[in-house]
C-alpha cells in the first residue's frame, strides 16, 4: 500500500518564536527520517512546497477562473510538504507520530489510491 | 582509462563530430540526432572492447551510418544523399572551430533561454537528454520533448551552419556567454531542489567557456567569464558546512578555497583588463578577484570593489548589479547608507529580486542594529525563497536574533 504523509502550515508559522538549537534539531530530524525512508526503500515521492503566503488560488467568478493571491485554507492548515511510502498503514503511522513528537503539530496520513 | 576520462573523452568529440557532420550534410536536427546515437553505441561498446585508435573517426563513421539508416528508413528518395553520406564518412573530421559555429546554432535567438541551455548541454556538451533532465529536475520525456521543439525551431527559423554576419557577431557572442554564464549559474545556484550544487552543470559551463576561450582568444568577455566562473567556483568547497547548511561569504574557511582556481583566475584578470573594451564579465571577475585574494574578510578592500560597482552599474546597471553594490556601499560607507541604496530599487525591480531584496535588507539592519526589523525581514526572506538550503539558513538568522 502507499501512504501520503502531509505536513501543513508554512515556517512562519511552525517556527515562530523557536530557538535557533530546536530549529536545527528539527531540520536534522526530518533529514534522518527522510534518509532512513530513501535507505529502506519505502520512499516513492517527496517534496517541500514553499511557504503558503506565496501561494496562489484560482477560483471561479463571474463565469471565468481568476488567480488571486494567497492560499485557498488557512496557513496553518495549508499543505507543506509530504512524503508517499510504499509501507503498511501501521508504519506510515509510525513516520508520522516520529514527526509530530519532535513539532507539536498534527500530521495527516491517508493512503493513495490504486489506478 | 577510467570512466572519467572516458567521459571527458566523449564531451570534448561530441561537438567535433557533430560539426563535421552538419558541415557536410547540413540537417541540425537529423544529424544531432545521429551523434546521439552514436554517442551510446560508444558508451556500450568502449568499456567492453576499449577504446578505438582513432575515438573520433569511430564516432564519425558511427554516426554517418545511424545517419544513413534513418534516412533509408524515412524514404526512398534519399538514396542519392545515403550514396553521398556513406562515401564520405570517412573523411577528416572538422577541427575545433567548428564547436564555435555549434554554440552560436543551440544558442541562436529564436529560442528561449531554457532551450538555448538544453540543446547546448546536448549538442555541444555531449550530456544524455537523462542527464539533463535530472540536471533540471525534469522528467525525461519533457526535456526530450523541449530539445526537440528547440531543433524543429532552429530550422524553421532558417539558422545556417555559418559564422553570423559580422555585424550581428557581437550581440550573438553575447547570447552565448549569457547561456553558459546561465548554465554555472544553475549548477552553482540550483533555482529549487534540496542540494545547493550541481557540480556537474558547472564543470560543463568552465569546460565550454574554456574552448571557446581557446578559439576567441581576443575576446575580452569571454576570459572575463571564465575568469568569473573560476574565481566563483574556487570557493565551492567553503559555502556549505559538514551538515550541508550555507556559509556566507564572510564566514567561508578561506583555507578551503581552491588556490589553483584563483591563481588562474587572477592570472586571466590581470592579463585581460585594459587590453581591450571593458565588460560586465570582466568588471565581475575583478570584484571576484578582489574578494579571493583577502586573506581573511576583514582584510578585503571594500574601496576596490566599490569603485569595480560604481563601473558595473555604468556599464550593464541592473536591479542584481544595484543589490550587490549596496553591498559594497555598506561595507565603505556602513549599513545605512547600503539600506539608502535599496531604497532607489523601483518597484519591479524590488519584485524581480525577490527574496535577494530581502536576504540583502535584513543583513544590513542586523548590522545596523535594528535587530526587530533584521528579524522579520529575514522571516519574510526565508518565506519568499523557494530554495530549501537557503530557506534553512534564513530561518536560522531569524531565529538567531530573538532572545
Amino acid at each position: 500500500m502507499k501512504y501520503m504523509i502531509m505536513m501543513f502550515g508554512g515556517i512562519g508559522t511552525t517556527l515562530e518564536n523557536r530557538t535557533p538549537d530546536w530549529i536545527t534539531g528539527m531540520q536534522d530530524h526530518m533529514m534522518k527520517l527522510d534518509q532512513e525512508l530513501r535507505d529502506s526503500g519505502e520512499l516513492v515521492a517527496s517534496s517541500k512546497l514553499i511557504d503558503p503566503s506565496q501561494a496562489k488560488t484560482v477560483r471561479f467568478q463571474n463565469g471565468v477562473p481568476v488567480p488571486t493571491d494567497g492560499p485557498f485554507a488557512e496557513i496553518k492548515e495549508s499543505l507543506a510538504g509530504y512524503w508517499i511510502i510504499d509501507a503498511t498503514e501501521e508504519r506510515a503511522l509510525e513516520v508520522a507520530a516520529r514527526v509530530v513528537e519532535y513539532t507539536e503539530f498534527p500530521m495527516e496520513v491517508r493512503q493513495v489510491m490504486h489506478l | 582509462m577510467t570512466a572519467h576520462d572516458f567521459e571527458d573523452l566523449l564531451r570534448e568529440l561530441t561537438p567535433q563530430v557533430l560539426a563535421a557532420l552538419v558541415h557536410r550534410h547540413g540537417q541540425f536536427d537529423a544529424c544531432e540526432d545521429a551523434v546521439q546515437e552514436a554517442l551510446s553505441d560508444a558508451v556500450r561498446q568502449w568499456p567492453v572492447d576499449g577504446v578505438p585508435d582513432n575515438p573520433r573517426s569511430w564516432l564519425l563513421t558511427a554516426a554517418g551510418r545511424s545517419l544513413v539508416d534513418a534516412w533509408r528508413s524515412d524514404s526512398a528518395r534519399r538514396r542519392r544523399e545515403v550514396m553521398v553520406a556513406a562515401l564520405e564518412t570517412s573523411a577528416e573530421v572538422a577541427g575545433q572551430d567548428d564547436t564555435v559555429l555549434l554554440l552560436f546554432l543551440c544558442c541562436h535567438p529564436a529560442l528561449s533561454p531554457p532551450s538555448q541551455l538544453a540543446l547546448t548541454l546536448r549538442a555541444a556538451g555531449g550530456l544524455t537528454t537523462a542527464e539533463i533532465a535530472t540536471a533540471f529536475l525534469v522528467p525525461e520525456a519533457t526535456m526530450a520533448q523541449r530539445i526537440s521543439r528547440a531543433k524543429q525551431r532552429i530550422r524553421t527559423a532558417g539558422a545556417r551552419f555559418e559564422l553570423p554576419p559580422e555585424a550581428e557577431r557581437p550581440e550573438r557572442l553575447g547570447v552565448v556567454l549569457h547561456v553558459l554564464y546561465l548554465m554555472f549559474n544553475e549548477g552553482y545556484t540550483a533555482s529549487s531542489g534540496p542540494e545547493l550544487s550541481r557540480a556537474d552543470l558547472t564543470a560543463e559551463a568552465i569546460r565550454l567557456t574554456r574552448v571557446l576561450r581557446q578559439l576567441l582568444p581576443g575576446e575580452c568577455e569571454v576570459a572575463g567569464l571564465l575568469a568569473l566562473m573560476l574565481l566563483t567556483d574556487a570557493r565551492r568547497p567553503a559555502r556549505t558546512d559538514s551538515a550541508g547548511a550555507i556559509v556566507p561569504l564572510a564566514g567561508q574557511r578561506r583555507d578551503l578555497w581552491d588556490a589553483v582556481m584563483i591563481a588562474e583566475g587572477v592570472a586571466l584578470v590581470e592579463r585581460t583588463l585594459g587590453t581591450g573594451p571593458i565588460g560586465p564579465y570582466q568588471l565581475q571577475a575583478a570584484i571576484a578577484a578582489v574578494h579571493d585574494e583577502a586573506l581573511t574578510a576583514d582584510a578585503t578592500d571594500w574601496p576596490q570593489i566599490l569603485a569595480l560597482y560604481d563601473v558595473l552599474v555604468q556599464v550593464a546597471p541592473g536591479p542584481v548589479v544595484t543589490l550587490s553594490r549596496a553591498v559594497a556601499v555598506a561595507a565603505v560607507h556602513g549599513p545605512r547608507a547600503g539600506l539608502a541604496v535599496l531604497g532607489t530599487l523601483a518597484g519591479d525591480d524590488r519584485i524581480m529580486l525577490g527574496h535577494r531584496l530581502e536576504a540583502v535588507r535584513a543583513h544590513l539592519l542586523e548590522q545596523a542594529g535594528d535587530l526587530v526589523a533584521a528579524r522579520e525581514t529575514y522571516s519574510r526572506a526565508a518565506r519568499m525563497t523557494a530554495s530549501l538550503p537557503e530557506q534553512r539558513y534564513l530561518t536560522l538568522r531569524a531565529a538567531g536574533l530573538s532572545t
